[in-house]
């Protein structure tokens, strides 16, 4: 190398300089408390993705509006986090996509009737916060000549769609049984539920809430088709993070587990303004967080579990308005009422 | 980010490149400043940060180290014995002296960081250039396309090579037999080109002084520890990841800075600050601006929304999503650093591959290792595009930056314009070439 000229020096002095405060600029830029939630409330705008249209979960009525229990899961996270429930862009994703653009940061939080297993837990980076539905596979046969119980079903032909959860189930429930079958691999909920009422196979496997919902379609009415007793899985739906931001995760979790309490506590809705002014109740009180406690350690607007309850009501609102009696499915809440009641709905104290 | 975040940082990257190609701003300072538009608009978060350090790091600290090492060596005069040697086996001839060139760079490449192998071989091309009378600017250009086409000799050979080959578990000895080849190929394309790309240097012809003689080493104990330590990590690069304690390349640059820095002050040579006044820092400067750039763009949603196009435009029509793949990030690697680009698309190709339903969801995850055959043009034409479309420009790869940064540092700067008359032919050769491996893999497997 060249020796160096005093002004090449002062140069390299001054570019090593530079170096260091390019190094010091960086590590000085603001430190966020949560990437996700930072980006969520300096846009005002949550990103969520859904499904391509499955009744009761995530669909779009005639009008255009998104509706279902995960339509409503993403509208109280976006009330808690930006304070207003409509703030929420809903990505409508094909199954295979789901994960995907969660990984790559094109949505935010996916609320897809996705089942919560160690393999996606532990092997795709993902985190669940928490389980909205608890779901279980079965089978839809048609009422005349159908099988009437899961043994009925050996060497049938049963429509099931491709790379999911209930391909695998079905596998491993009749194969451990030695029970031979054909399963029609298809592309999508609403591929199978076409093949099966074509006729192209004898059932339809899938969640049991998929299949009173497929049900609502079929040609000639519902009332052609049962949906059979018995289911071969745990089906834990629930919203889905990327792993990596825990401030997220929580703040999630505890919106979920908000509408939960809200409706052990007899909080709905309806009478949340009234419930708010019952400044005697302490712990009614903490649990809508009216110091703003809680919300200072989630890091949103103090207010949020009025926000939550407000925009989409407790847990069994929002139940019975997608899925139950207020719904066209008219599905039990089964595994999904309240501990109090004998399911597994539970809500860690909000203390 | 917003939309006007967005609108922001696609302003910079196509205002730094411009800026760039007509030689308006110096390239250092023309990225700085680019650095510091990002942050006033609060493009930059944290976590960007940790992932501009998690992409760059490594690439910096394999560098600086040696940029470290390298100058140490000078004292004791090895770089004018090996020079000589060199020039002595040219016998005078341009030609002889840029086909040794291939030679010489191209199974160093194939198994050592480029840039740290064009660090380490500059000063012996420099005075094989001098001694022959030619513009050494060809020379270093060549250095670093070389260095830059061996990576695909091996799974080791470049960062970006590496992290594709990673992504689907492929171990050394798959890659040999699988991709060595079109790499190979790649390199070799090289020879029908630089009759014509370098037609001075090639039709060179100078009479060596009979008596030539490589001079004697100088500084014997400086000598003796630098060679040990050079060696020490050369050894490091090639088996330090089989250590019970697992030393990376970067980990093993940085060592090897430590160790020649306390080298130079024991032996007393000359002193420490000398040492370090004489690294390339404005290089080192604007390579680190070109990640935090790269990660601005990542961060603006254009790879997922690439990877989204993919599926929509092709669905499963894997010979079209590769030829994409090779082309677009052939030319996207020519203008940004390849390893941030091609850790962004090998997360873009897995997510399309999982929706194409061409593999399934496991895939993407780090522990799946079942990949189908059927997807390994894909990766490799991912690994073409990321390693050889850096040859196009002088900020395409870091070894184009370090060759650029040395040629300035003796006098003759290396403007952007320039650098494209032998990049840009030679990327167009080696992408066809990559094309037509991909082509055969598609067919053939």
């Amino acid at each position: 190398m060249t020796a160096l000229t005093p002004r090449t020096a002062t140069w390299r002095r001054l570019w090593a300089v530079s170096l260091i405060g390019l190094g010091l600029g960086l590590a000085v830029v603001e430190a966020h408390a949560g990437e996700t939630l930072a980006r969520v409330q300096t846009l005002r705008l949550l990103r969520c993705g859904v499904s391509d249209g499955r009744i009761g979960f995530s669909y779009q009525d005639a009008k255009g509006r998104w509706a279902g229990l995960d339509v409503d899961f993403c509208r109280a996270v976006a009330a808690a986090a930006v304070g207003d429930a409509d703030r929420v862009r809903f990505s409508s994703l094909i199954t295979t996509a789901r994960f995907p653009a969660l990984r790559s940061n094109e949505i935010d939080v996916l609320a897809r009737n996705t089942s919560w297993t160690i393999r996606r837990e532990a092997g795709l980076g993902l985190q669940f916060a928490g389980v909205l539905y608890y779901d279980g596979q079965s089978f839809m046969v048609r009422r005349k000549g159908g099988a009437q119980s899961l043994a009925g079903l050996k060497g049938a032909k049963i429509c099931v769609v491709r790379t999911t959860t209930t391909e695998q189930n079905l596998a491993d429930y009749f194969n451990s049984r030695g029970w031979k079958y054909q399963a029609v691999v298809v592309e999508s909920l609403d591929e199978a539920a076409k093949a099966f009422f074509a006729g192209r196979c004898v059932a339809h496997t899938a969640d049991r809430s998929a299949l009173a919902a497929a049900r609502l379609n079929a040609p000639g009415g519902p009332g052609g088709y049962i949906i059979l007793a018995g289911q071969i899985s745990k089906e834990p739906l629930g919203p889905v993070v990327k792993r990596g931001d825990e401030e997220w995760l929580t703040l999630l979790r505890w919106t979920l587990f908000a509408t939960i309490e809200a409706e052990e506590q007899g909080v709905t809705s309806k009478n949340i303004s009234v419930k708010a002014s019952e400044k005697q109740d302490v712990k009614l009180m903490r649990f809508l967080d009216a110091n703003g406690d809680f919300a200072k350690l989630l890091g949103v607007k103090p207010g949020w579990v009025i926000r939550v309850l407000t925009a989409v009501g407790n847990y069994g609102e929002m139940f019975e308005r997608n899925l139950g009696r207020g719904s066209a499915l008219k599905l039990d809440r089964g595994p999904n009422r309240l501990w109090t009641q004998g399911g597994l709905m539970y809500s860690p104290p909000f203390q | 980010m917003t939309d006007f975040q967005i609108i922001v940082t696609v302003v910079v990257a196509v205002s730094l490149v411009v800026v760039l190609i007509f030689d308006w701003l110096d390239m250092t300072v023309a990225g700085l400043l680019a650095v510091i538009v990002l942050i006033v608009f609060d493009i930059l978060s944290r976590q960007d940060v940790l992932s501009v350090v998690d992409a760059g790091g490594g690439v910096l600290a394999l560098l600086l180290g040696g940029m470290v090492v390298a100058r140490t060596l000078v004292p004791t005069g090895i770089f004018d014995y090996v020079g000589v040697r060199f020039l002595v086996l040219t016998r005078g001839s341009g030609k002889r002296f840029l086909l040794g060139l291939i030679l010489l760079i191209a199974p160093v490449c194939a198994f050592l960081p480029n840039a740290t192998a064009v660090l380490l071989l500059a000063p012996v091309i420099l005075r094989v250039a001098m001694a022959l009378n030619i513009d050494f600017v060809g020379p270093m250009i060549l250095t670093a396309i070389i260095s830059n086409s061996a990576g695909m000799l091996t799974l080791v050979g470049d960062p970006a090579t590496f992290i594709v080959g990673s992504a689907m578990n492929m171990t050394f000895v798959e890659f040999i037999r699988r991709v060595s080849l079109g790499g190979l190929l790649t390199v070799l394309v090289l020879i029908p080109l630089l009759p014509r790309l370098m037609r001075d240097t090639w039709n060179v012809q100078r009479d060596l002084p009979a008596d030539l003689a490589p001079p004697r080493l100088k500084e014997p104990v400086l000598g003796a520890f630098a060679l040990l330590l050079l060696g020490s990590m050369i050894l490091l690069f090639l088996f330090g990841e089989d250590l019970p304690t697992r030393i990376v390349p970067p980990a093993v640059s940085i060592i090897a800075c430590a160790v020649a820095l306390l080298i130079v002050y024991a032996v007393k040579v000359e002193p420490v600050q000398k040492v370090l006044a004489d690294i390339d820092w404005k290089t080192l400067i604007f390579i680190t601006s070109m990640f935090v750039l790269v990660q601005a763009l990542i961060k603006a949603g254009f790879m997922q929304t690439a990877g989204n196009g993919l599926y929509e435009q092709f669905g499963v029509n894997r010979l079209g999503v590769a030829f994409t793949l090779l082309f677009g990030i052939g030319l996207l690697s020519g203008v940004l650093p390849n390893i941030p680009l091609v850790a962004a698309s090998t997360l873009m190709i897995k997510g399309y591959l999982v929706t194409a339903q061409l593999v399934p969801e496991e895939a993407l995850g780090v522990g799946f290792d079942t990949w189908p055959i059927t997807t390994l043009p894909v990766f490799v034409a991912m690994m073409f595009g990321g390693t050889l479309g850096g040859n196009a420009t002088l900020i395409g790869a870091s070894a184009n930056i370090v060759s650029g940064g040395i040629c300035a540092a003796h006098g003759k700067p290396v403007r952007f314009v320039a650098f494209l008359r032998y990049g840009v032919p030679v990327t167009l050769a080696q992408i066809t070439i990559g094309a037509i491996y991909v082509l055969a893999l598609y067919y053939l497997i």
